[in-house]
C-alpha cells in the first residue's frame, strides 16, 4: 500500500490527467465488452461465460487484417464483423441447445469454447505475445493536456467507444428492433407472444454482443499485447461491471465500467498488489446494498 | 379466531389491500370472492407473511402475528395453499408429505437422524389418505395430474395441522366435475378435522353451494360479507360483481 | 439404520482394496492420482452440497479450498501445534470464515449468488498474493510441511499419505452422505425444489442456507488440507479461480442428481488431465471438445445419466 504516492498522484494535474485517461481507456473497452454481456443476458438470460473470447478473437483478427490490408479501421471493422459472425454461429451452434438449462450446464459449454478457442489462436498466430503497435495515423507526439500525456490514439478511443455506446442506445431506444429487444429483456414471452421470430432475436442479440466484443478487441489491439488467454481478464472485470451496473442494464454497464477503469489505473499507484482486490471490495459492497447491482431490476 | 383491522398493502400506486377489516370465526367455512385483481391472493400474503402490511393489524388466537415472520405464523397454526400448486417436484407424494412433517415436527435442522425419523412415514399415509391420495404415493409429484398437485399442495399445509388453512382457489384450472369433487374433499377436511377453513373462489354455484359465510373484495376493499342469502340479495354486490358476468366463469 | 452400515461396510472395503493396490501396481502415479483425486472429490462433493442438494450455484467455492492448504500450511509452519490440532484449527478457521461470508452472500439469488461467491475467493486471493509477509505472495508458501509423523506414522512418506488421503475421504464422503440423508438433507432439496413452499412449512431457509454453506466449507478445506500436504504448502493457484472451475466441471461432468457424481467426475477430469497432457500440447482444445461431447451429448452428468439409464431417479438434480 502507498497512501503518499496516491496522494501525490491525485494532487498533481499531470498524474492525474494521465491516470484519468489511463482509466477511461480501460473503462471504455470495459464498457464495450459489458454492454454485449449485459445485453445477451437481458435478452436471453444467459451468462455468456465466453465473453472474453470474442474479444480476444476480435484482437487478433484486427491485428491480422491490419498486417494484411495496412489500414487500422478495416482492421476493427474486420474485428467486429468477424465477431458478429461468429457470435451468431456460437449462439445457433451451441448456447441455442443449453436455453433454460441450469446455468452450470451453460458456464461449462462457454468454458468449452474459451479452451478450445484460446488453443487455435495458439495454432493459428502462435503461443507468444503480439504488439501491434501504433497505427501509423497515431504515431504522433503526445498531447499535454494540463501537464499530463495524452496520446491522441487514447482520446479517439474514448470517443469512438462513446460513440458507438450512443449508437447502441438510439438503436435500442428509437428502432422497431431495438424496442423489441427492450420489451424481451423485459419480458421474453411476451414477444414470442407477439409473434415475433425469437430464433432470429437472438442470433441478432448475440451478433450485436459478438461484435461490440470484436470492436473493443480492435480498439485495444494496438495499446494490449496479444495472448491467447487475453480474454479472461476482462471476462471478469466486465462480469463485475455487468453486476455493479445491474446485469441487463447498458447504462448501468458505462457508469459502473468507468469507475472500475478509475479504480484501476489510481490503484495501481496507490495499492499496486491489491487493486484486483479493490474491485472485487466495490462489487461486495454494491451486492449488499443494492442486491440486484445499481441500475438491475429487483429480481424477487 | 382471527381479527384483520385496517390492513392496508400498496405495490407502488395500486393499493392491492385497502383498509379491510374482517374476522373470522372458529370452526367456520368462509368463502373470499372478487373480481380478477381485487386483492384476494395478497390478502392471504398478508396473513400468511409472505408479504408485510404498510398498516393495519393482523391477530390471530389474541395474539398480534402482523410482524412475525413466515416460519413463526405457520408455528401459529396457519397453513396455506396456493393459487398456483406448489409443492416439491423432484419428491415422490409420499416424500413431500413426510417433508413437510418432519418440518412441521421442528426435525428440518436434524443433522443427526435418518430421514423420515420414526412416525413421519405413517403420519405421511394418513395425511395422503384424508385427500385420497394414497394411491399416488409413490408417483413423482412433478408428473400428477392438474387436480393431484392441487390436492398434493392442500395435503402439504394439513401436514401442519393448522386450526387456520387458507386455500386460494382450491378448484383454479379445473373442469366443473372434477371442481365440485375438490370441493367436496375440502368440505370433508373442514367437517373432519375441526378447521377454521377460508378459500377463495370464482365459481358462484360452489360458493354459494358451501360456504356459510362469504366476504366479497373488490378493487382491494372489502365490498360485503354475511351469509350466502345476504350477499345474494346485497345490492352493491350485485352491481359491481354478479351484475356483470364474470369472465372467470366460463374457463 | 441399516444403511448406515451398508456404506460404512463400502467405505472401509474401498480402503481396503486402496491399501492393496500399490503392492500390485508398483510405482507413484497411481498412489499421487489417488491422493489429488481424495482432496479433489472432497471439494466436489462439498460443492454439490450447495449445487445439486440446495440449488445455490456458487462460482466460489475455491476461497473455501484454498483457505483450508492456507491455514493448515500456516499454522503448521508458523505455529508448534500438532498436525491433529492444525487440522480441526483449520477446519475451525474456515467455519469462521464462511459464517462471515455466507452471511454476505445467501441473501443474494441466483447468478448475484454465484459473482459474489466468485468475488469473495478473488478477493481473499488477492488478499494472499498482496500479504507477501505472511503468504510468500505469488510465490506461495514454500518451506514444507514440518511435524509429519501423526501416532508414528509419517505422512511425509509417500504411501502413508495415500492411505491417509485415501481414510479421510472416505469418512467424509461417509459423513457428507449422512447429511443429505437427514431430515436436514430434506429440507435442503425443499429449498432448491421450491423455496418459497419450504419457508410456508416453518422452515427458517436462511438458516439451512447458512448451515449449509458452512458446512460445505468445512468440508472443501479438508480437501484443501489434503493438497496442501500432497504439495507441501499452499500456492495462489489453489485458490485462484480454475479452482472453483475444476470443482464445478467435475460436478457437472459427473452428475449433481447422484451423491458420487462429483467423485466419479474428479476422477474423469484428473484422468483427462494425466492422459491428455500427454499426449498432445494443446490439452484445452482436447479438453473442450470432450466437454462439448458431454455437455450436449448427454446433457446431464455420467452418473445420472446412467442412474437414469437403469430406471432410477437421481436423488439430486436441478430442476
Ligand atoms: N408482488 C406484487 N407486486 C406488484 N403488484 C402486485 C403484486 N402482487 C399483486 N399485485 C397487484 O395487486 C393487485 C391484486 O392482486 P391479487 O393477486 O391479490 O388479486 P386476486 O384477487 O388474487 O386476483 P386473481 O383472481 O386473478 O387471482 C393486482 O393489481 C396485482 O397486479
Ligand atoms: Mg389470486
Amino acid at each position: 500500500m502507498d497512501l503518499d504516492a496516491l496522494l501525490g498522484c491525485v494532487t498533481s494535474s499531470s498524474c492525474l490527467v494521465t491516470q484519468t485517461t489511463s482509466g477511461l481507456i480501460v473503462g471504455m473497452l470495459l464498457f464495450m465488452v459489458a454492454a454485449g454481456l449485459t445485453l445477451i443476458f437481458g435478452v436471453l438470460k444467459i451468462v455468456n461465460f465466453a465473453h472474453g473470447t470474442f474479444y480476444m478473437l476480435g484482437a487478433y483478427i484486427a491485428y491480422s487484417a491490419f498486417m494484411f490490408t495496412g489500414s487500422y479501421v478495416l482492421g476493427v471493422l474486420a474485428g467486429g464483423l468477424g465477431m458478429a459472425i461468429f457470435g451468431v454461429i456460437f449462439e445457433r451452434v451451441l448456447i441455442s441447445r443449453v436455453y433454460g438449462a441450469n446455468v452450470l450446464m451453460q458456464l461449462l459449454i462457454c468454458y468449452a469454447v474459451v479452451l478450445i478457442c484460446d488453443d487455435l489462436v495458439k495454432i493459428v498466430w502462435g503461443p507468444d505475445f503480439y504488439a501491434m503497435g501504433m497505427p501509423p495515423a497515431f504515431q504522433v507526439p503526445p498531447l499535454f493536456i494540463a501537464g499530463g500525456v495524452v496520446p491522441p490514439f487514447y482520446i479517439m478511443l474514448i470517443v469512438v467507444a462513446l460513440a458507438i455506446g450512443g449508437a447502441l442506445s438510439l438503436l435500442l431506444g428509437l428502432t422497431r428492433i431495438g424496442k423489441i429487444i427492450r420489451a424481451a429483456a423485459h419480458n421474453p414471452n411476451m414477444v414470442s407472444a407477439l409473434g415475433i421470430n425469437t430464433t432470429l432475436l437472438y442470433s441478432l442479440v448475440f451478433a450485436v454482443g459478438g461484435m461490440l466484443a470484436g470492436l473493443a478487441g480492435g480498439l485495444a489491439a494496438p495499446v494490449r499485447s496479444l495472448t491467447p488467454g487475453m480474454g479472461f481478464s476482462i471476462l471478469i472485470e466486465s462480469f463485475i461491471v455487468t453486476v455493479i451496473g445491474g446485469m441487463g442494464s447498458i447504462g448501468g454497464a458505462l457508469i459502473a465500467a468507468v469507475v472500475l477503469g478509475l479504480i484501476r489505473s489510481f490503484g495501481t499507484i496507490g495499492f499496486p498488489l491489491f487493486t484486483e482486490g479493490l474491485m472485487y471490495i466495490a462489487m461486495i459492497i454494491i451486492l449488499v446494498f443494492k442486491p440486484s447491482g445499481l441500475f438491475g431490476k429487483e429480481i424477487v | 379466531m382471527l381479527q384483520i383491522t385496517n390492513l392496508t398493502k400498496r405495490f407502488g400506486g395500486v393499493a392491492a389491500t385497502n383498509d379491510v377489516t374482517l374476522t373470522f370465526a372458529a370452526n367456520t367455512l368462509t368463502a373470499i370472492i372478487g373480481p380478477n385483481g381485487a386483492g384476494k391472493s395478497t390478502f392471504f400474503n398478508l396473513i400468511s407473511g409472505a408479504l408485510k402490511p404498510d398498516s393495519g393489524s393482523i391477530v390471530f388466537k389474541g395474539e398480534d402475528i402482523t410482524r412475525l415472520d413466515r416460519a413463526a405464523i405457520v408455528q401459529r397454526g396457519i397453513g396455506r395453499a396456493f393459487q398456483v400448486a406448489s409443492f416439491f417436484p423432484s419428491m415422490t407424494v409420499a416424500e413431500n408429505l413426510q417433508a413437510a412433517i418432519a418440518a412441521h415436527r421442528g426435525q428440518w435442522a436434524d443433522l443427526t437422524h435418518r430421514f423420515p425419523r420414526q412416525g413421519v412415514r405413517e403420519r405421511a399415509m394418513e395425511v395422503a389418505e384424508m385427500l385420497g391420495l394414497q394411491d399416488s404415493a409413490d408417483v413423482l409429484s412433478a408428473n400428477l395430474s392438474h387436480g393431484d398437485q392441487k390436492l398434493l399442495d392442500i395435503a402439504l399445509a394439513l401436514a401442519l395441522e393448522p386450526s387456520l388453512l387458507l386455500l386460494d382457489e382450491p378448484t383454479a384450472g379445473m373442469g366443473p366435475d372434477e371442481r365440485w369433487k375438490m370441493i367436496e374433499k375440502v368440505q370433508r377436511l373442514w367437517r373432519t378435522q375441526n378447521l377454521t377453513l377460508v378459500f377463495i373462489e370464482h365459481d358462484m354455484d360452489i360458493v354459494f353451494g358451501i360456504a356459510s359465510s362469504i366476504r366479497v373484495l373488490c378493487y382491494g376493499r372489502v365490498l360485503a360479507e354475511g351469509t350466502p342469502d345476504e350477499i345474494r340479495a346485497n345490492p352493491a354486490v350485485i352491481e359491481a360483481y354478479l351484475g356483470t358476468p364474470d369472465a372467470e366463469d366460463d374457463v | 439404520m441399516g444403511r448406515i452400515f451398508r456404506d460404512i461396510a463400502i467405505g472401509i472395503l474401498a480402503i481396503a482394496v486402496l491399501a492393496a493396490v500399490p503392492h500390485l501396481i508398483p510405482g507413484k502415479a497411481f498412489q499421487d492420482f489417488v491422493i489429488r483425486c481424495s482432496s479433489m472429490a472432497l471439494f466436489a462433493t462439498s460443492l454439490n452440497l450447495l449445487v445439486g442438494y440446495t440449488g445455490l450455484s456458487s462460482f466460489g467455492h475455491g476461497l473455501f479450498f484454498g483457505l483450508g492448504t492456507y491455514s493448515f500450511a500456516l499454522l503448521m509452519q508458523r505455529t508448534g501445534i500438532s498436525l491433529p490440532m492444525a487440522f480441526i484449527a483449520t477446519l475451525l478457521i474456515n467455519a469462521v470464515t464462511a459464517v462471515a461470508v455466507g452471511a454476505i452472500c445467501i441473501r443474494l439469488r441466483l447468478i448475484y449468488f454465484a459473482f459474489v461467491t466468485l468475488a469473495m475467493q478473488m478477493l481473499m486471493h488477492s488478499i494472499i498474493i498482496s500479504w507477501v509477509g505472511l503468504t510468500g505472495g505469488d510465490q506461495g508458501l514454500q518451506g514444507g510441511i514440518p511435524r509429519r509423523v501423526v501416532a508414528g506414522i509419517d505422512l511425509g512418506n509417500q504411501y502413508n499419505l495415500y492411505i491417509f488421503a485415501a481414510v479421510v475421504l472416505v469418512i467424509g464422503l461417509l459423513i457428507m452422505r449422512h447429511i443429505v440423508n437427514t431430515s436436514f438433507g430434506t429440507s435442503l432439496r425443499m429449498i432448491r425444489d421450491n423455496e418459497a413452499r419450504a419457508s410456508f412449512l416453518g422452515i427458517v431457509v436462511w438458516r439451512v442456507k447458512l448451515t449449509v454453506f458452512v458446512l460445505s466449507a468445512v468440508f472443501a478445506s479438508v480437501g484443501g488440507i489434503v493438497m496442501s500436504l500432497f504439495v507441501s504448502g499452499a500456492y495462489p493457484e489453489l485458490i485462484n479461480w480454475p479452482i472453483s472451475g475444476d470443482a464445478i466441471f467435475a460436478i457437472v461432468m459427473g452428475g449433481v442428481g447422484s451423491f458420487l457424481g462429483p467423485t466419479v467426475g474428479t476422477m474423469i477430469l484428473l484422468l483427462l488431465n494425466d492422459v491428455v497432457t500427454r499426449q498432445t500440447e494443446y490439452y484445452g482444445l482436447a479438453l473442450g471438445i470432450i466437454i462439448l461431447a458431454f455437455a450436449l451429448g448427454l446433457r446431464r452428468g455420467l452418473l445420472d445419466f446412467i442412474t437414469e439409464r437403469l430406471g432410477g431417479r437421481p436423488a439430486g438434480g436441478i430442476s
